[in-house]
């Protein structure tokens, strides 16, 4: 059995909540009298993982769901304020990589920096110097100061300090995610080869695609808790399902009340006519409700995509010179006929979103489906009107 | 599990109250590589760095020596040299005020890396005293063989003394800066109130004038700021030559070191939580 190198027990982290000056001379007061602060924020609750030499894990989230937290604990910058971290004894520091930076120096005294934060004397580091000024490859920048770097340099530089230092875990965060394409593909292919030959890794991402193809485990953090952790394809897939289902319910419409709490235009209703399913060339008839919070009439945009979401026609009342009809105070309705409608059978999507009085912001998104029925052996999804023969 | 394993990494050497400053060989080469980027970009990183840091000084001594001894004339310099008389004291306390200052906001310039990397935060504040106090006791050395140049009764063999007294002053600066750099991390007045408040203190320390024209009812006082005694020791030392030592200096060294122990006690009381608030 492989070695753990890192194992969290039923970690959490609570972050000091203060927000007047007087509150943070009162937390001080608190943390020197070895008090826990009045009042926390839990970023982080009851996290549990393990991972051994040779594995990967990644770690997959929202925006604030605590994956940062989670690294910097396990990184040893903050201390949990419940459960247990173990460290195998013999890992040297643990770095995300691309931390050990700082903004004020070169790249080249970045590379010491990074050396140093490692335990590398320079000795050591300047033998590997030349290798990593070739891999980041950024040219003349490395003897300028980092913070005039953009992220993808500071990137090329982390990626190159790792390669050469090769710690005993790969820590990194959204990394792939920025620099050039033929550089990503330079890490990836680096960071497989990194695997195979029996490297660890903890990869926290948002491009499901990295973790599938980096990582053997996953861990999904939602609200700083571990909603799954499993083998990556399961827990990604399960990660994705959950986002295809949160994108569907803001297909809905908003509600009147939520619409007027945050002052913007929403569609209230969306009906077709005949129904979800016409055959080709039929009759379609669009219409609905739309709110507005100032009782200005707004503009509505209609559009037509194909089920994958491919764009078909769309336009807007005010293009037209067609505005809503008031129907109420903050109400209007409207109504849009498509003669014949000439799309090829298959599924598709008519949506709807409000736009203000002058026609600029678009506010929402409502969607319905409808399925064209026929038999054809046309191609592609629309039928443009056209002749054979001469002239 | 295999091997020792260690409840989170690194933040035991800040936690336990080793008698080691620092653990461990890395953190001395991060101390070093802190310490040498705080001379570079401190001094040489401008062309008028290392100059200016010895012109300041130069530039208070002379102004000092003109409105005390042309314009007022209390010519109360003990009947010793008034220039070296003030030169010896001003230098230290310059020092400590500005290692303190620099060191007060010295965490600010190593956000990034607090942020992201465990390492004991206090290494920041030794590299930043360490670099103001090592500059400026270069800068006291070539002040007084300048000052011997043109004549000045400077007793060189006062060193003896004169070089175990900064470092007395660097252990109970060092302390200080550690509280306040810790401080300021939470509290960002700190920086603001700490400039006034060194600038009255000096006034209130024995360092333009001698103790002896103090007027009795609060000469206690005056000698009672440790900074005095620093002051005084220092005179006898390179303007009397007199090197015996004393028994103050027993004291004044466990005073700077009780500061030393308070405000790294303070620092690392706080220091788990800097992440939070840089």
């Amino acid at each position: 059995m492989a070695a753990s190198l890192l194992k969290l027990e039923s970690v959490g982290k609570d972050y000091a909540k203060v927000d007047a000056r007087g509150g943070r001379l009162r937390l001080v007061w608190d943390l020197l009298a070895g008090r826990s602060a009045a009042r926390v924020f839990r970023a982080l609750d009851g996290v549990s993982l393990e991972l051994k030499r040779g594995e990967s894990l990644g770690i997959i989230g929202e925006n604030g769901a605590g994956k940062s937290t989670l690294l910097k604990i396990i990184a040893g910058v903050i201390e949990p304020t419940r459960g247990t971290l173990a460290v195998d004894g013999r890992v040297g520091a643990l770095l995300e990589l691309g931390s050990g930076f700082h903004p004020d120096y070169t790249g080249l005294a970045n590379i010491d920096l990074a050396a140093a934060l490692l335990g590398l004397s320079p000795r050591e580091v300047a033998a590997k110097r030349d290798e990593i000024i070739a891999f980041a490859d950024i040219g003349e920048h490395i003897h300028d100061p980092i913070k005039h770097y953009s992220s993808g340099m500071i990137v090329r530089l982390g990626f190159a300090v790792a390669t050469a230092l090769a710690p005993d875990v790969l820590i990194t965060d959204e990394v792939l995610a920025v620099g050039d394409e033929s550089f990503q593909k330079k890490c990836i292919a680096w960071l497989e080869r990194y695997l195979g030959d029996g490297g660890t890794l903890l990869l926290c991402s948002h491009g499901m695609y990295h973790v599938q193809k980096l990582c053997r485990d996953a861990l999904w953090l939602k609200h700083g808790r571990v909603e799954r952790y499993g083998a990556a394809a399961e827990v990604t897939q399960a990660y994705l399902a959950f986002h295809e289902e949160k994108t569907a319910q803001s297909k809905r419409p908003i509600g009147e009340t939520t619409a007027r709490a945050a002052g913007m235009y929403a569609i209230q209703s969306l009906e077709l006519e005949p129904g979800d399913s016409i055959a080709q060339g039929d009759v379609l008839r669009i219409s609905g409700e739309v709110f507005s919070p100032d009782g200005r009439a707004p503009n509505v945009l209609i559009g037509i995509v194909r089920a994958d979401g491919t764009p078909i026609y769309g336009v807007a009342t005010d293009m037209d010179g067609a505005p809503p009809s008031r129907i109420g105070e903050h109400r209007f309705g409207f109504v849009m006929t498509l003669p014949g409608v000439d799309l090829l059978p298959g599924k598709y999507l008519v949506r709807a979103h409000a736009l203000d009085p002058e026609g600029v912001r678009l506010f929402d998104c409502v969607e319905r489906t409808f399925v064209v029925i026929g038999s054809t052996r046309e191609m592609g999804f629309v039928r443009l009107p056209h002749r054979w023969g001469s002239g | 599990m295999t091997g020792a394993s260690r409840s989170i990494p690194t933040h035991r050497s800040n936690k336990t109250s080793g008698s080691r400053l620092v653990a461990g060989a890395r953190d001395r080469a991060l101390l070093a590589n802190f310490f040498h980027r705080e001379l570079k970009t401190r001094y040489l990183g401008s062309a008028t760095g290392l100059a200016w840091a010895l012109l300041h000084p130069l530039a208070l001594l002379a102004v000092y020596h003109f409105v005390f001894t042309t314009v007022f004339r209390t010519g109360g310099s003990d009947g010793r040299s008034f220039l070296l008389f003030v030169a010896v004291a001003l230098w230290p306390w310059l020092a400590a005020q500005e290692a303190l200052v620099r060191a007060t906001v010295s965490l600010g310039g190593y956000s990034a890396l607090i942020r992201k990397v465990a390492f004991p935060h206090e290494i920041v504040v030794y590299a930043s005293v360490g670099a103001t106090l090592a500059l400026q006791f270069a800068g006291y050395l070539g002040v007084l063989a300048a000052l011997a140049a043109f004549g000045e009764p400077v007793h060189f063999e006062g060193l003896l003394l004169a070089v175990p007294l900064w470092l007395v002053l660097a252990v109970a600066v060092t302390g200080l800066a550690l509280m306040l750099a810790a401080l300021q991390v939470f509290v960002r007045d700190v920086e603001h109130v700490l400039v006034p408040v060194l600038m009255i203190t000096m006034y209130l320390t024995p360092i333009l004038y001698p103790l002896s024209l103090v007027p009795e009812g609060v000469r206690r006082w005056v000698a009672a700021n440790p900074f005095s005694w620093l002051v005084a020791r220092l005179r006898d030392a390179l303007l009397d030559g007199n090197i015996a030592p004393h028994a103050g200096d027993a004291v004044a060294l466990a005073v700077a070191l009780a500061v030393f122990f308070g405000g790294r006690w303070v620092f690392r009381r706080l220091s788990p939580h800097f992440e939070d608030f840089l």
